[in-house]
């Protein structure tokens, strides 16, 4: 019989250690797989470092690219770390693109320093109810948030489909190209770093990663958070009302992943369409639990997966190196890293089935 | 004299440290009725599970119809014709009562359905059981499935029957009916063990075995003894000793009046509780865990709402409030299991010590004060005695002591005017039981109203000014210790409330 036991302390060093031969491990890994897709390890590992970090520019792209991440990384982490499985965040930042984007029709000539944070808001006041609700499905009648949030995406998905094809938000004269006309210039998110289109969406994200670690860490309602996801029972002991913390914590959640639907249309295409998107919220959450469920820890991640993302538009055109490698990559840089972390938090026994 | 059908020798079980079972000895005749009868952890639900092969014995024999038998499952026991009829059902809710009652008998790929059905409708027929063998168990009511697990040991021609607890989920009526089957099995030369510690259950049966912290207090023939002399054997102590020191108890500080705390079903958790404590005592509640204890500390504390009744601390009415309001008026609430209700395992000995103060006294603006809440953690750890490496270890990484410590530091703040202890000392060993004692003793010093629950009687009767005695979530009695002793609350206990005088 294997069993797992609990380490009682665990070194820096050995998590440390146990991280970088993950990394060490997942690499190895891909590098098989590009192996038996027939192309050249060297020539395809090259090309993603060249195009994740070979210039400045490129850098700075990485860092666009990992923008959306870091916010549906933060979503995830806040409702993991209460233990409430929100699935939802591609969802939530479909409807936070399309609060934003509804929220900017009334908003006609207004100066960017009002419309903007406008905008902002009405992300995530959309995003957070859409999460809010599955919370309250929850906590009110016990509906499996995995199943609400996941079936919520597919609504939400389908809702934003049915608005761009021939719907009320499609650009007159077009329904082949599913989008809406493209945003006035007061709309757009400022933009930090011109060679990339470095866009204050990526400050907004390091600014929400240090205001999560406050808020789990040093505040009342990070206290709830982390006792709802260890011991609810014992918080409600304590006089804490837990159905309402439920709801808190999936609208923050949902606010945060509604920033990467606002980054992406308002900061990168300058329009809404669905493509854009896709997939950002899913990732969102490896990115979560690659990061340890700590939001600098998803900060990490989610630039590392930025790269990823970038170095992988290099390698595709350079060479021989089908672009589905990246997710594929992804998903194997999780795998380690999740038996890292069960590695790292306990010790496998392995025990004889004693007779009698 | 004819071979016992079921005789066990000097049966001995160990779970680590605790001495479960001490050279258990005794021994079941066909058509006779044998009563287990014990304090919770006495060692019956052990004895029993040796018995069916749950478990292996460490030492001692088991002898049936006279033969040394070794079982390594609970399979061979039943193929024996050794069953038992579990406390806790283990039906699966989706099959039929058919299905449910051949699982595990199906020797081929196909089952045996009609030849089981007939057999089914024939022992439903013999023992007068009413029951659908179609029906799925989830629709079936509490005490019809307590008929498809006594059912599914009939079923298979069982010599020896073991009924572990079979009356506590049934009515007044059914439990009746239960000991007509009982009689009837009797005179078809079955073997019948029974455990309960339901004295006018146990006064039914043909002889009983007592036990007492493992080992076998002895034997008697009902039919010569009576409840007064096993409820000493129980308890193990001469009822007449108890003799304590009072100390003058105050004003009226807590006060339920007709108290309903509303159930799952249609009986109620707690039903129709009134009860006063005063300043300065220590109200003592005994009765076997599961009988309303929880229902009662978590409706004063707030953490239940009560249905009908009202609730109120030095004149306040506190019957609608909420845990925090409650806790504010000066209320602490040590609950029955501590790493459930208590304490989040996962938080360090710190977090725990402010939980539910944290939005209170332990917040700073938007922030936790986490200066002061370690300041605080460390004052606590050194007046309540915590041993741990410092005031960051987890809980969960605490012994039951220790954490239990952690409690009694974060509740002895709050409670200045009401303490409520549910088996504060559950689990632990005596050094840690006395300093708890100890602590309790202040407060009542202090004036504060104490209800302590508690499965330990002498302790109560040390400690407690009244005892009042919960049976069925029904606060059957209320006993002075002055002027009363065990055997009465144990009658109490055993559900004989007619038999008191107050």
């Amino acid at each position: 019989m294997i069993k797992l036991e609990r380490r009682t302390s665990i070194g820096w060093f050995a998590q440390l250690s146990a991280y970088v031969i993950a990394i060490g491990l997942g690499l190895l890994v891909s590098a098989l797989l590009i192996i038996a897709s027939g192309a050249s390890v060297a020539e395809g590992f090259g090309a993603l470092y060249e195009g994740a970090f070979g210039s400045s520019e490129a850098i700075l792209q990485s860092l666009v690219a990992a923008t959306p991440l870091i916010f549906t990384g933060l979503a995830t982490v806040i409702a993991f770390r209460a233990q409430i499985w929100s699935i939802g965040q591609e969802g939530q930042m479909f409807a936070g693109a399309m609060a934003g984007y509804w929220a900017s029709l009334y908003l006609g000539g207004a100066p960017s320093f009002i419309a903007i944070p406008l905008i902002i808001l009405a992300a995530m006041v959309g995003g957070g109810t859409l999460s809010a609700f599955s919370g309250w499905l929850k906590s009110r009648f016990e509906v499996n948030e995995i199943i609400s949030t996941v079936m919520m995406n597919y609504v939400i998905v389908f809702f934003l489909s049915y608005l761009l094809a021939g719907g009320p938000w499609t650009e007159a004269g077009t329904t082949s190209y599913n989008q809406t006309p493209i945003l006035a210039e007061n709309f757009q998110l400022p933009v930090m770093a011109s060679a990339a289109k470095l866009h204050i969406g990526f400050l907004l994200a390091l600014i929400a990663t240090v205001l999560c670690y406050l808020i789990i860490e040093k505040t009342p309602l990070g206290f709830e958070l982390r006792a709802l996801g260890y011991n609810p029972t014992a918080l409600r002991f304590k006089g804490t009302n837990v159905g309402r913390t439920v709801l808190v914590v999936m609208f923050i959640s949902g606010a945060l992943a509604a920033l990467a639907g606002v980054s992406e249309i308002f900061g990168v295409n300058y329009r809404l369409r669905g493509d854009v998107m896709v997939g950002l919220g899913y990732t969102g959450i490896i990115v979560g639990m690659i990061g340890g469920l700590s939001p600098f820890g998803a900060l990490i991640a989610a630039l590392l997966f930025g790269a990823l993302t970038n170095g992988s538009l290099y390698m595709s055109v350079l060479s021989d190196i089908p672009p589905a490698l990246v997710p594929a990559m992804q998903g194997i840089l999780l795998l380690f890293f999740l038996c890292t972390s069960v590695l790292v938090r306990f010790r496998i026994r392995i025990k004889r089935p004693a007779h009698d | 004299m004819a071979v016992p059908t079921l005789e066990a020798r000097k049966l001995s079980k160990s779970f680590g440290p605790v001495r479960a079972n001490h050279e258990i000895s005794f021994a079941v005749n066909a058509g006779e009725l044998l009563c287990l009868f014990g304090e919770n952890g006495a060692g019956k639900s052990t004895v029993s599970a040796c018995l069916t092969g749950l478990f292996a014995p460490d030492s001692g024999e088991i002898l049936f119809k006279g033969e040394k038998i070794r079982m390594k499952s609970a399979a061979e026991a039943i193929k024996l014709g050794i069953g038992l009829v579990h406390q806790h059902f283990v039906l699966v809710p989706d099959f039929t009562v058919l299905e449910n009652i051949i699982i595990g008998s199906e020797r081929s790929f196909a089952v045996p359905y009609v030849a089981a059905a007939a057999k089914l409708r024939k022992l439903c027929e013999t023992y007068g059981i009413e029951i659908d063998p179609n029906a799925q168990v989830r629709d079936l009511s509490v005490s019809e499935q307590q008929w498809v697990e006594l059912l599914k040991a009939l079923y298979f021609d069982a010599d020896v029957l073991i009924l572990d607890e079979p009356t506590a989920t049934l009515d007044i009526e059914n439990s009746k009916k239960l000991f007509q089957i009982i009689d009837k099995l009797k005179a078809d030369n079955v073997a019948l063990i029974i455990i309960t510690h339901k004295l006018d259950e146990v006064m039914q049966s043909d002889r009983v075995v007592v036990l007492r912290q493992g080992k076998v207090a002895g034997i008697r023939d009902t039919y010569a003894t009576n409840p007064e002399e096993l409820t000493q054997l129980m308890v193990g102590r001469d009822v007449s000793e108890t003799e304590k020191t009072r100390t003058p108890v105050g004003a009226p500080r807590l006060i339920l009046e007709g108290v309903t705390v509303a159930g799952k079903g249609n009986v109620p958790d707690l039903d129709d509780v009134s009860l006063t404590v005063h300043e300065g005592e220590i109200f003592g509640i005994a009765g076997v865990a599961g009988n309303g204890q929880n229902p009662l500390m978590e409706v004063i504390a707030g953490v239940r709402n009560p249905s009908k009744g009202r609730i109120s601390l030095d004149g306040l009415d506190i019957t609608d409030l909420g845990v925090q309001e409650i806790m504010a008026q000066g209320l602490g609430h040590i609950p029955d299991d501590r790493f459930l209700q208590g304490l989040v395992p996962e938080f360090s000995i710190a977090e725990n010590l402010i939980l539910g103060r944290h939005r209170s006294e332990f917040a700073k603006g938007n922030f936790i004060d986490q200066t002061k809440m370690r300041d605080h953690a460390r004052t606590d750890v050194a007046a309540f005695q915590v041993s741990a490496p410092s005031i960051n270890t987890p809980v969960g990484n605490l012994s039951g002591g220790n954490a239990q410590r952690v409690i009694l530091a974060r509740e002895f703040h709050l409670s200045t005017r009401v303490l409520l202890a549910n088996q504060p000392t559950r689990g632990l060993d005596v050094g840690v039981i006395e300093y708890i004692y100890e602590r309790l003793l202040e407060k009542k010093a202090a004036g504060v109203a104490i209800i302590l629950a508690s499965a330990e009687l002498e302790d109560l009767l040390t400690l407690c000014d009244r005892i009042g005695v919960m049976f069925q979530g029904r606060l059957v009695g209320i006993v002075d210790t002055a002027s009363s002793g065990l055997s009465e609350i144990g009658l109490l206990m055993a559900g004989h409330e007619t038999r008191l005088a107050s």
